[in-house]
Order: structure tokens, then sequence, then C-alpha cells
């Protein structure tokens, strides 16, 4: 019976070497979207709250020894700081694209009044 | 029957393993990301962001490999979690191409209309330069027709000046006399020939004046005799200075004669010498209006 419980032990999970790449790559994520302003951006802060709160459970189970449920950790964690970073990046273009219209629209305006004055 | 007990107890350990790690139902995670990269897949990631959405269908094949080895397991709801956030990520960066396309066209078409304005502009600076122009253009003619009708008055008043009086009236304009004595025989009308020649100068210096400008000839007389023969007698000679000057070159329709008899004395006429002025022709150069 206990031989039983071993192999069910290792069909679904086996040792893991400590992920340490995958944590880099999620820090690194993080950081990219910390320095873009996600942690102030509204559509991206929650997903950068959720990655560093995935990356603290990592380091969690790393210390735990369960590096295999870190790694998938930091999977999360890597997935939802790159979104962090994507919708941070996409706030920044609507912003630009927002004064751009404004621009456009103010001298569109401009010149309306110019030429209507003539 | 130990060995039995133990490959029993295996078989049974395997079976429950295996269903652990197979159940049918997908997990949520498993849900989502299947929906999320459907709607990726529809949307404007497959134009603008087919890499990121590449990337997004590998996480979700390689989640949905797992659930069919694994079934419902911890990794499984791990790898789905990523894969659904994959296909966020696709859809956030064709949202973020999109919102750079339409900046991008709006400056394009921004600077599009402030080039057309600026030439709006430098056409209609160039038009009113060209007006401007223009009416200097017409100030400069104007004024060179002024000097030159000026330069013309000022040559014929000093051609006349030799052998008539010349004055400039303000209101009458220029008025030049010639006596009566030098252009008829008492009582006559008929021009004598030493008066052609006087006239000639007087034609020659008329046409150097402004061409629009009216010319009248008035003849006067003295009191002496009566009143209508005297006014007839003015009439003829009025009339006989006119012809003579149209048969000169002053054209018919810019000159008449009028006589006034003794009308209009300009000295007395109880003595020889105030009469010899009065009879006289006057002839007057109106300024064009």
């Amino acid at each position: 019976m206990m031989i039983g419980t071993a192999s069910v032990v290792s069909g679904c999970g086996a040792s893991f070497p400590v992920p340490t790449q995958k944590l880099a790559d999620a820090e690194s994520a993080s950081r990219a979207a910390r320095e873009l302003g996600a942690d102030k951006k509204t559509a991206a802060q929650l997903n950068l709250k959720l990655a560093d709160d995935e990356i603290a459970a990592a380091k969690v189970a790393m210390k735990d020894g369960d590096n295999r449920r870190a790694e998938y950790t930091l999977l999360r964690a890597k997935a939802d700081a790159e979104l962090a970073l994507a919708l941070a990046r996409e706030q920044d273009a609507k912003v630009e694209t927002n004064k751009a219209v404004d621009t456009s629209n103010a001298k569109q305006n401009a010149n309306a009044n110019a030429n209507g004055s003539k | 029957m130990n060995l039995l007990r133990i490959s029993t107890g295996l078989l049974l350990t395997t079976l429950l393993g295996t269903a652990a790690c197979s159940s049918t139902l997908p997990p949520n995670e498993l849900v989502t990301a299947r929906s999320n990269f459907a709607r990726a897949q529809a949307g404007p990631a497959a134009q603008l962001a087919p890499s990121d959405l590449d990337s997004a269908k590998k996480s979700l094949d390689q989640a949905e490999a797992s659930f069919k080895d694994e079934g419902d397991t911890p990794e499984v709801k791990d790898m789905a979690y990523a894969a659904a956030r994959n296909a966020e990520i696709a859809e956030a960066r064709a949202r973020t191409m999109q919102a750079n396309q339409l900046k991008d066209q709006t400056n394009a078409s921004t600077r599009a209309n402030e080039v057309n304005q600026a030439q709006v502009t430098s056409a209609e600076l160039a038009k009113t330069k060209g007006q401007l122009a223009s009416s200097n253009q017409a100030l400069a003619t104007e004024k060179e027709r002024r000097e030159d009708a000026e330069r013309r008055a000022a040559q014929a008043a000093a051609d006349l000046a030799k052998f008539a009086t010349v004055k400039q009236d303000p209101i009458r304009g220029m008025v030049i006399t010639l006596s009566g004595g030098v252009l008829f025989e008492s009582a006559k009308w008929a021009l004598l020939s030493t008066a052609q020649t006087k006239l000639n100068d007087v034609a020659d210096a008329l046409t150097k004046q402004d061409k629009d400008s009216a010319i009248v000839v008035e003849g006067y007389t003295d009191s002496q005799g009566k009143d209508q023969m005297n006014q007839e007698l003015s009439q003829k000679r009025a009339e006989s200075v006119r012809t003579y000057l149209v048969s000169r070159g002053i054209a018919s329709d810019r000159i008449t004669a009028q006589g006034f008899g003794p009308g209009k004395p300009i000295a007395d006429n109880t003595s020889p010498e105030g009469r010899a002025n009065n009879r006289r022709v006057e002839i007057v150069v109106k300024p064009k209006n």
C-alpha cells in the first residue's frame, strides 16, 4: 500500500529544481510593469498586485522546498506581470491618442473660426 | 497470498491515481482560458498581434494537453490561468496598436490640415498682395494721369500766355481771354487772317489739355449799340471761334459756343479802353469733375 501511494505521488508531481530563472523572469516583468507606472494605473494595478503576491507565495514555497508549486505559481506571476505591463502600455497609448484627437479638434475649430471670420 | 494483496493494492491505487489525474470536467481556469482565447482570436489581435496570439495558443494547448493527461490538477489550473492571461495580453497589445494607429492617423491628419491651412493662408496672402499691388498700380496710374494733365495744363497756359490773358478761375476753370479787336473787324464775326494764326496756337494749346475737359467759347461785346444785335454778334463770334477750333482738331463734342452780348463786362464801358477790353472772346476750359 505504501508503494502504491508513492506511485501516485510520483505520477502527479516529482521533485523539481529551484525555479531561479522563472523567479527572475517574473520579477523582471513585475519591475518593468512598475517602471511603466502600472502600480498607479487603474487598468493595470490589480494584475501587478496579483503578480507581486504570487511572487511572494512562490518564494515561500521555495523556502519550504516545494519547488514544483513555486514554479507553477511563478507561471501565474509572470503572466499577471506581463498583462499588467501590456495594460499599462495600452492606457498610455489611449491617453496619447486622446491628446492627439483633442489637439486635432482644437486646431480644426481654430481654423474653422479663422476661415469663418474672413 | 501476500503477493496477491500487494498486486491488488497496486492496481487499485493506480486506478485511483488515474481517476485523480484525469477528471472529465475542466477547471474554471481552463474554461476561462478557452473563452479568452476564442475572444482574442475573433478580435483585432488576429491581425494586429498574431505573435502574441500564437503564444497564447501554445500556452492554452499545453494546458489542454496537461488536462488531458493529468486531469484537474493545481498545475493544470496554473497553466490555464497563465494561458487566459496570455490571451488577454494579446488583446491588450492589439488595442494598444489600434490606439497608436489612431494616434498616428490623427497626427497625420492634423499635419495635413496644418499644411492645407498654411496653403490657404498663403493663397489669401498672395491674393491680398495682388489686390494691393493692383490698387497701388491703379493709384500710380491715376497719379500719373493727373500729373500728366497738370503738366499739359501748365504747358498750355504757358503757350497761351504769349498772346492771350490766361487766368485760373477756381470755379470756371482756366479762362483764356482774347481781345475781340485782334479776332474780328468791327461789327463782323468772320475771323481775321491774323486771328487764325493766334487761334492755331490756341488750338495747339487746347489739344495739350486733358482730353476729358470741356471747352466753352464765350462771346462778349461792349455796351454800345442795341442789345439784341450785340447778343447775336457775340453768339456768332463765339461760334466762329468754335468752328475754327474744331477745324484745328478739337473734338466737336467737347466744345460749345455761347454769346453773352454786353453782359458780364470786365471793364468800364464809358471809356474807349474799357470798351475795348469788354469786346472779347473767352475760352473756358472746364476741368474734369
